[in-house]
């Protein structure tokens, strides 16, 4: 091939490959919904001359033009196998796999995030616990910690991080259950455990809460296509997973609700869910700031209150077989003293459950 | 607007470069001067009208210096009426407050800063327009078309990064440029390989420095870890941008200068400025240190004159002390070895690339400092002070992270791969294989490159703070 030939066919490939991609920026129908991201792609700025003078229009025009562009999804897979497999990054945009699991890098300990987790516990406790019979506070490792040494991933030391926060809740009894789980009780794809791997966690706060409860379940499966949060984050193409709902007795007989006046009935798994941009959310319809399950099976007198994140919805259940009532309250997206001046504490166990990742990014709680 | 766009990539550039080819040869320069003006509105809409005031301020005294070109001394005044306006706007917008910070610091007296955003590209094209007005001064014809030029002094490749192209470089051009098959082709081919350099090495290497940034667990490795990084990183991210606009120009028949010449391959310092950013060095050169007297001059003029140069060369990088500090110091080294160290270095050669990587290493710790402070705590930690453990796990983790992207980076600010492509392409089999492969290595670039910025990953471009 002569230079002449070379350079017209450069020219030509060149402004092909750009003017296709960008009539195809043009004319291809824009998603409402982004699944794989779980998010809404941002929609194209209103021209006005106030959001070109202050800059507004560009920034949005360019994040418009990022999350509708053409084959967006096959870009990003491009992107993530380009930067394993080339560039032999052992991470992207801070998430990896190993072993089939997916994990985020949760490094390192954030002593102050762990701090004022622990101030806004503290403040529940001063004000509203003071009549509870006990207090519990129990940490719930994320993935990062079953994989990080065998993967060769920066990890935080989880002894550290419990003696660190048992400190900061010095009126808690601290219920240890990193021994109880293992990598395989996670979802591959997803931070969250599995409910199905998790019956032997619930058994042991129940027992270490001086109540037990029934722990033969049996397993519906909801869907088997599930992907996670950390699907999206990864990029690469992964299979699905299933989702499984443990049922017993006090489960099936249980009435959740999420309102204070008791009126407004839920499910407590809402297989309408299964399908939804996170499937996850069948346990207790997700991560709702107030619910009330009862449990008329169980005549103990014992109730108890969960602080918790959204880790909870899948065990809240399986607690359910030890107590009259449980509650449970998520003070991320309501402020505790209007949660907690609707609950009655006086008597009740009161358990404080978070994950990792949460208290470790703790600007979220209220 | 960023070149590491989609919204340059596949909106802005396409749209330019029909309208251009498909104008008549004398509205080419039109549309490039109305498409620069909306590429840099796109990032400062206000400050778009600074610009055209700077354009017609250049324009005006160039045409009054040329007709007083019988007249020496008020040519001289316009000259310097001219240069003290567009010096104004750039010491106000870019070192108001450096001077209002350090009179307060000096009287100790309350001061108001005016917190003024720096207009991105003000010490690119500020450079250009005294450029202009100084050659109109020595004898260069002045520019009689506004659109011509406007179109040099704004023309979007290089507005906002460089290279700053001198007017007497382009003044021909500017009326009579050819485009063909040939100069696009290899503009395509320059364009790529800047925004390769810049998406798939820099940001990459600008990750690592923003890790090292955010770390709390530093180590004396890490240091070191992020020095090399940082430098590898200004330099691809600078040297990409710089073939980017070399490679836009070229597609537009334009001819601009090369502004690198793999500087990490130097002997001394003295080569090092001479193959790191030319177009600024040379723009010194020409501009201040011969009108002071240059070289031609008794020992202390020529360090005076020395030190003024390298005083403005690392002011015009940023108004902080640390910037001042990192132009003295190679005043300094320039200095030492013109007196005696470059005859030490021409002895042993290993000893003289040892020399200049460390003293490239410290002195772009020193630069990419916020302040004098930072940078002192930076040097510090590099040689252990403050307690600072020699080794941290996140140290080996982002080594082992990163290894390939440095090795890569490090390889390619060599000749090495210029080299050998240069002598494969000698052989007929090969050469022809080259030619088949690059189009379609291209693409796949472009493929790759499009893929990182659909991501949507850290991008800003160094170079537009200064």
């Amino acid at each position: 091939m002569s230079d002449k030939i070379r350079n017209i066919i450069m020219c030509i490939s060149f402004s092909l490959a750009v003017g296709v991609l960008a009539l195809l920026c043009l004319v291809l129908p824009k998603e409402e919904f982004n699944f794989m991201e779980r998010r809404e792609p941002k929609p194209m700025p209103k021209l006005t001359a106030e959001s070109i003078l202050n800059g507004s229009f560009m920034s949005n025009f360019e994040e418009y033009t990022t999350d509708n562009f053409p084959f967006r999804k096959e870009f990003r897979a491009l992107k993530a196998g380009t930067s394993k497999y080339v560039f032999q990054k052992m991470d992207n945009n801070g998430v990896y796999m190993w072993d089939g699991y997916i994990s985020s890098m949760e490094y390192p300990m954030d002593s102050d995030s762990l701090a004022y987790a622990g101030s806004r516990f503290s403040y529940i406790n001063d004000k509203y616990l003071s009549e509870a019979k006990n207090v519990y506070f129990s940490l719930i490792p994320d993935k990062n910690a079953f994989m990080a040494e065998e993967s060769g991933h920066l990890s935080m030391n989880y002894d550290d991080f419990a003696d660190r926060m048992t400190e900061m809740v010095p009126f808690a009894d601290y219920i240890d259950i990193y021994p109880l789980l293992s990598l395989e009780d996670y979802y591959k794809t997803d931070t969250h455990w599995r409910q199905e791997s998790i019956a032997d966690v619930a058994e042991h706060l129940l027992t270490s809460m001086g109540t037990s409860g029934d722990n033969s379940y049996t397993e519906e499966v909801l869907t088997e296509d599930f992907r996670g949060v950390y699907y999206g984050q990864y990029a690469l193409p992964v299979p699905g997973e299933k989702i499984v709902c443990l049922s017993n007795e006090a489960i099936d007989s249980a009435v959740v609700y999420d309102d204070f006046q008791d009126k407004n009935e839920i499910p407590v798994y809402n297989v309408g869910l299964a399908d939804s941009k996170d499937p996850y959310e069948v346990y207790l319809s997700g991560s709702l700031s107030y619910l009330k399950i009862k449990n008329p099976l169980q005549s103990n007198g014992r109730r108890l209150v969960v602080f918790r994140d959204s880790f909870t919805s899948s065990l809240a259940p399986l607690l359910l077989s030890g107590y009259e009532e449980v509650t449970v309250l998520d003070i991320r997206y309501q402020m505790p003293d209007v949660l907690c001046s609707k609950v009655n504490f006086t008597d009740a166990d009161v358990l404080f459950i978070y994950s990792a990742q949460v208290l470790n990014n703790s600007e979220t709680i209220k | 607007m960023l070149f590491s766009s989609i919204t340059f990539l596949y909106y802005f550039l396409p749209a330019v470069l029909i309208l251009y080819f498909i104008s008549p040869k004398k509205l080419k320069n039109a549309v490039l001067l109305l498409s620069s003006l909306f590429f840099y509105a796109w990032g400062e809409p206000k400050y778009v009208v600074l610009m055209i005031v700077s354009i017609l301020s250049g324009y005006v005294f160039g045409l009054l210096i040329e007709k007083s070109r019988e007249n020496k001394s008020l040519r001289l005044t316009f000259c310097f009426v001219s240069v003290a306006i567009s010096l104004s706007f750039l010491l106000y917008f870019k070192y108001a407050d450096f001077f209002i910070e350090n009179f307060g610091r000096v009287t100790g007296l309350p001061v108001t800063l005016l917190n003024i955003a720096l207009p991105i590209g003000i010490s690119f094209y500020t450079f250009q327009i005294i450029s202009y007005t100084v050659d109109v001064y020595r004898g260069e014809p002045a520019q009689k078309n506004i659109i011509s030029l406007g179109a040099y002094i704004a023309m979007f490749p290089q507005l906002i990064a460089g290279p700053i192209v001198r007017y007497s470089d382009v003044a021909r051009q500017l009326g009579d440029r050819t485009l063909s098959f040939a100069k696009a082709s290899y503009g395509i081919r320059r364009f790529m390989l800047g925004l390769s350099k810049k998406i798939l090495i820099a940001n990459q290497l600008g990750e690592l420095c923003n890790i090292f940034r955010e770390s709390d667990e530093k180590s004396v490795m890490f240091y070191w870890l992020y020095a090399v990084a940082f430098a590898l990183h200004i330099y691809f991210d600078f040297s990409g941008y710089s073939d980017m606009a070399i490679g836009l120009g070229k597609i537009m028949g334009f001819d601009f200068l090369e502004n690198f010449n793999y500087p990490f391959i130097s002997k001394s310092v003295t080569e090092f400025w001479r193959r790191w950013h030319m177009s600024l060095g040379t723009w010194f050169r020409d501009y201040l240190y011969i009108p002071l007297g240059g070289n031609r001059v008794k020992t202390p003029r020529w360090i005076f004159n020395i030190l003024v140069v390298w005083l403005a060369t690392g002011f015009w990088h940023g108004a902080e002390w640390n910037f001042i500090v990192w132009g003295l110091m190679f005043a300094i080294l320039l200095m030492a070895e013109k007196f005696f160290l470059k005859k030490i270095l021409d002895k042993v050669k290993p000893l003289a690339h040892l020399y200049v990587a460390f003293v490239v290493l410290v002195s772009f710790v020193i630069f990419n400092a916020n302040d004098m402070t930072m940078a002192i705590s930076d040097l510090g930690g590099m040689f252990g002070a403050g307690g600072v453990p020699f080794v941290s796990a996140p140290f080996f983790y982002y080594l082992r992270d990163y290894a390939l992207v440095l090795i890569l980076a490090a390889v390619g600010s060599t000749p090495l791969l210029k080299t050998l492509m240069e002598k494969l392409c000698k052989k007929p089999v090969l050469s022809k294989v080259i030619n088949v492969a690059e189009p379609v290595c291209l693409m796949v670039l472009l493929a790759v490159v499009t893929a990182y910025l659909v991501d949507g990953s850290f991008n800003p471009f160094l170079y537009f703070r200064f």
